[in-house]
């Protein structure tokens, strides 16, 4: 019996095997036939006999497909990939999505946004330190002349200061130099009206140094301040201070004894200069006042910087000027070589005396790894969970692709999901940088202002920077979702057999040992950092800094002062010496002793003290004895001094230095310069009445120490202000990178941690919630809360413990190459380790349990119960 | 019977011209030129699917679902401006055509 509807089905099944069909056409094929059936049949033909001539008619259904199949191009396609109806589409089926699984949205969006807040401190810091001196036009035509001592037995010694006839003379010689100016730095004592101030922070230059360095000028003139020796340019700073509401130019002001004119006045000298100066003065008035050193080869003591011609070749210039000073100095050890202006703050030289404040490229490194290793704990982190939550999407997608959805479009949807994502999280940090900027400031000694933002020209990049990083981890962190999830086949999903994909569960794992891998190196590279600036601030320095004042006083003065400072109650001893005990950087070659090899230049620091200092300072002595209050052309030598000289048997023996001396000592080795450095040898000679005085203190007397001193000194300098400084505040300066670093990194430390936690807490929730019914059918049947819990957290610390056989060793490779940059350095300990690898084990176990205890201690009725 | 070929030819001037005379949809077309051409035009009714489609992709036409009554949905076409522009240069073009072919056979053969 013929069935029309049957064989008008069978008649339509026919076009499902060709893509060129859609629903919709295939559907008005169907109207076709059944029309024309209609008509036949009104004719008084059969069903069947309808049916047959209406399909005849209708024709072959192969070559129907070919011709429809043209008509599908990708020109379709690729209008619909962006299709702004469907982009509405994919932005509110991802909010309802974030709406629906709060938790993991959350989740997802403060790891992104602590990571961003971090990565976008670390680079406005990266960015400051790789923009120093940038701002000068003339940049990558300036050079710092920079000199390499070579000394027999001892390393290459670096030295950034030159003698006073080196710029005149390289200017004189060598076309190639144009301009060439030198810096001296000093502080002056200001006196303007009754006001009476130390300033520092002086600068003597040569006429040529506004040519050459871009210090804009916001008042007067340049050229009075190069005709006239004794003027004055004063930044903006000191102006408003002198002159509050007076015209600053042509007024006089005196510095120490002489007058000095206000010509100029300079805008205050940004932060990213390694120069940093508050005024000027004109080298030719100091040439004028001291004319004899004018043509000093001898004594390297200020800082030359020269331009070169445009295009000149740094090379071949240095091969010609690597002579200059062996030329016109006879005996000389030391070559000279130019050092790019954009080089010196975070150049890889550490010279032996050197401008203000220098940067360590090191640092800027660490933090740049330790921000790209953020983003990337954080990326991994939407990776993880979005392809945890994939099951959940599964569906969504099999019914987007039943639909006719393409691949391509799946994968921009999530794509567009996760940058959308990624720009919450983007905005959200930028409002957090914002609110702890200050706090920022203060713990990186930096002046960071959101203003950069709109600078025209670092904030132009930085904004493109930006962008550019959420873009990149936008795209980044949605990637493996979009492509997984994309993948899924439409019917698995539907019937929802697929529980998440095997791949999937591995690719998590891998990425959760990742993730703590780097959190667990950081840890123990916070750690070793802590440890070993912990160690070179405690080093024993051979000399005891706590509880020390020191102070400056005329000579003439300081004997008496000294004599009766010791009187005091509260004073234990008061020493004299002519330097800072941590900051020794004299040194000669010419000393002359017996048993020198007279072909060897050997380099010796030196300082002068009185016979109190070394008691005060509790220095020890090794052989012989302290100076003596009688003893006069006498030195003391340190150990390392004594096995540099070859002497066996130093004490009373005699060294020529500026005359016969007498060594009557060997003093335990002490640390004159900073810890970087190894100690090197130091000759000490006795000095009657040295200007710096150092007051050892009772810690007991340590609130009224400053009162008894101040009432001595008014007693014998009524007219002179009284300046103090303790000596332990000087170290914490000098370790102040240190300090700061350390800080940095614990901070940053942390918070990768607690990145890791949290993407760790969020999987571990998921895990268990995958479980709830595993759980509960466990325990009705009777595993216990403790067995419950192994199940559910074994995983986990596995994955953590593996984490930790790769961190381990890598961890203790990098550091111990890190170590190897300090003299002085600790022993890489176990327990270092011990302690990472608890701490990191402690945090992801009590990540972990929370989630799984609740899951173990639940009633297993409501686990079962919900469907 | 019309070549197939010729029929190819002529099918998109005839679809517009079909529909500039009112909206319609697949079944009535195919039955209006059948009626049309006597039944001498080569066609399988299935083949004006693909050139309605392609039409309605070159936006000469378009296409709309038209529920009425109780009667089938059917999809209705209907001739766009785009479309009575592109019928008017066929229209000429084939007069042209057709205006050669009538001086041919007009011509007497000179023996």
């Amino acid at each position: 019996m013929f069935d029309l509807e049957s064989s008008i089905r069978h008649w339509l099944r026919s076009f499902r095997k060709y893509k060129a069909f859609n629903h919709g056409s295939i559907r008005e094929m169907e109207l076709h036939l059944r029309d024309h059936i209609d008509d036949l049949l009104s004719t008084g033909c059969t069903e069947q006999e309808a049916f047959e001539k209406a399909v005849r008619e209708f024709g072959e259904i192969n070559p129907l497909a070919r011709e429809e199949y043209w008509n599908l191009t990708p020109k379709s396609v690729s209008t619909s990939l962006l299709n702004t109806i469907m982009l509405n589409n994919y932005i509110k089926i991802a909010i309802r999505n974030f709406w629906k699984h709060k938790f993991y949205a959350f989740v997802n969006i403060i790891g992104l946004t602590i990571g961003l807040s971090i990565v976008f401190m670390i680079a406005l810091f990266v960015s400051d330190e790789l923009s120093f001196d940038h701002f000068h036009t003339k940049k990558h035509q300036l050079y710092r002349v920079v000199e390499n001592q070579y000394y027999a037995g001892q390393p290459v010694f670096p030295v950034a200061v030159t003698p006073t006839a080196l710029g005149p003379s390289l200017h004189e010689e060598y076309p190639e130099v144009v301009n060439f100016t030198r810096v001296v730095f000093q502080g002056d004592r200001f006196e303007v009206g009754d006001k009476k101030i130390v300033e520092n922070g002086g600068i003597m230059v040569d006429q040529h140094f506004f040519e050459m360095f871009s210090f804009p000028l916001v008042q007067g003139s340049i050229e009075s301040f190069r005709e006239q020796i004794n003027a004055l340019i004063l930044n903006e700073e000191l102006a408003d201070k002198y002159f509050p509401d007076k015209d600053p130019i042509g007024e006089l002001i005196k510095l120490g004894d002489e007058e000095f004119l206000v010509t100029a006045v300079i805008r205050d000298v940004p932060g990213n200069s390694h120069l940093s100066f508050r005024y000027i003065k004109n080298f030719e008035n100091y040439l004028a006042n001291n004319p004899d050193r004018a043509d000093n080869w001898g004594s390297n003591w200020l800082y030359t910087y020269v331009e070169l011609e445009p295009g000149a070749d740094l090379n071949s210039v240095n091969e010609k000027i690597i002579g200059q000073i062996k030329a016109n100095n006879e005996g000389s050890v030391t070559d000279i070589y130019l050092q790019p202006l954009l080089d010196i703050y975070l150049g890889e030289v550490d010279f032996t005396v050197e401008v203000g404040r220098k940067g360590e490229m090191m640092y800027v490194r660490i933090f740049t790894i330790v921000a790209f290793f953020i983003l990337l704990i954080s990326c991994i982190n939407f990776m993880n969970l979005s392809t945890a939550r994939s099951a959940k999407r599964a569906k969504e997608v099999g019914l987007r692709k039943t639909v006719g959805a393409h691949r391509n479009q799946l994968v921009v949807q999530f794509l567009s999901e996760s940058v959308l994502l990624s720009i919450t999280s983007v905005i959200l940090s930028i409002v957090i940088v914002a609110l702890i900027l200050p706090s920022f400031n203060e713990l990186a000694n930096k002046e960071f202002s959101l203003q950069v933002l709109i600078n025209p020209e670092s904030g132009i990049k930085l904004v493109m920077a930006i962008v550019g990083i959420t873009i990149l981890t936008g795209l980044l962190s949605g990637s493996y979702p979009a492509i997984y999830l994309s993948s899924m086949k439409p019917v698995s999903t539907l019937k929802a057999q697929v529980v998440t994909g095997k791949q999937g569960a591995t690719l998590r794992r891998v990425l959760v040992v990742l993730q703590f891998v780097i959190s667990v190196i950081l840890i123990i590279g916070t750690t070793v950092v802590y440890q070993q600036l912990q160690f070179i601030q405690n080093v024993d320095l051979g000399y005891n800094r706590d509880n020390v004042i020191y102070t400056f006083v005329p000579g003439e003065h300081s004997g008496t002062f000294a004599n009766e400072l010791r009187q005091q109650s509260g004073i234990v001893n008061v020493g004299l010496s002519n330097r800072h005990p941590g900051y020794v950087l004299s040194s000669t070659s010419g000393f002359d002793w017996p048993g020198k090899n007279p072909d060897e230049t050997i380099l010796l620091h030196y300082m002068g003290m009185d016979e109190h200092y070394m008691e005060t300072m509790e220095m020890t002595m090794i052989e012989g004895s302290a100076f003596s209050h009688t003893d006069s052309a006498v030195v003391i030598i340190n150990e390392q001094a004594k096995e540099i000289m070859g002497l066996d048997d130093p004490v009373g023996q005699t060294i020529t230095a500026s005359g016969e001396r007498k060594i009557v000592g060997v003093v335990k080795d002490f640390n004159f310069k900073s810890i970087h450095t190894a100690i090197e040898p130091i000759v000490i000679f006795k000095l009657p009445q040295p200007n710096r005085v150092y007051i050892k203190y009772d810690d007991r007397e340590a609130e009224n120490i400053v009162s008894i001193i101040e009432a001595v000194w008014n007693k014998h300098l009524p007219d002179r202000e009284f300046d103090y400084y303790f000596l332990d505040d000087d170290f914490a300066e000098m370790y102040d990178a240190e300090h700061r670093t350390s800080r940095l990194s614990s901070y940053f430390a942390g918070l990768a941690i607690i990145i890791s936690c949290l993407g760790l807490f969020g999987l571990v929730s998921y895990a268990t919630e995958q479980r709830t019914k595993e759980v509960g059918i466990r325990k009705a049947l009777g595993a216990s809360v403790r067995n419950l819990f192994l199940l559910l957290t074994g995983d986990f610390t596995r994955l953590v413990m593996i984490s930790l056989l790769i961190a381990i060793p890598t961890g203790w490779y990098a550091m111990d190459k890190w170590l190897d940059n300090f003299a002085y350095r600790i022993d890489l300990s176990v327990w270092i380790f011990i302690f990472s690898a608890t701490s990191a084990l402690m945090i992801a176990f009590i990540t972990v349990s929370y989630q799984s205890i609740r899951a173990a201690i639940s009633n297993p009725v409501s686990a079962l119960r919900n469907e | 019977m019309i070549s197939k070929n010729l029929t190819a030819a002529s099918t998109k001037p005839i679809i517009l011209g079909i529909l500039k005379q009112g909206n319609s949809y697949g079944y009535l077309i195919i039955k209006k030129i059948k009626e049309m051409s006597g039944g001498k035009m080569e066609w399988s009714d299935g083949m004006l699917y693909p050139v309605l489609h392609r039409l309605e992709k070159d936006k000469l036409i378009r296409s709309e679902w038209i529920m009425s009554g109780d009667s089938r949905p059917r999809k209705y076409y209907e001739i766009t401006e785009l479309g009575k522009e592109a019928l008017t240069l066929e229209k000429e073009q084939w007069v042209q055509v057709n205006a050669v072919l009538d001086k041919i056979w007009d011509v007497k053969p000179s023996t």
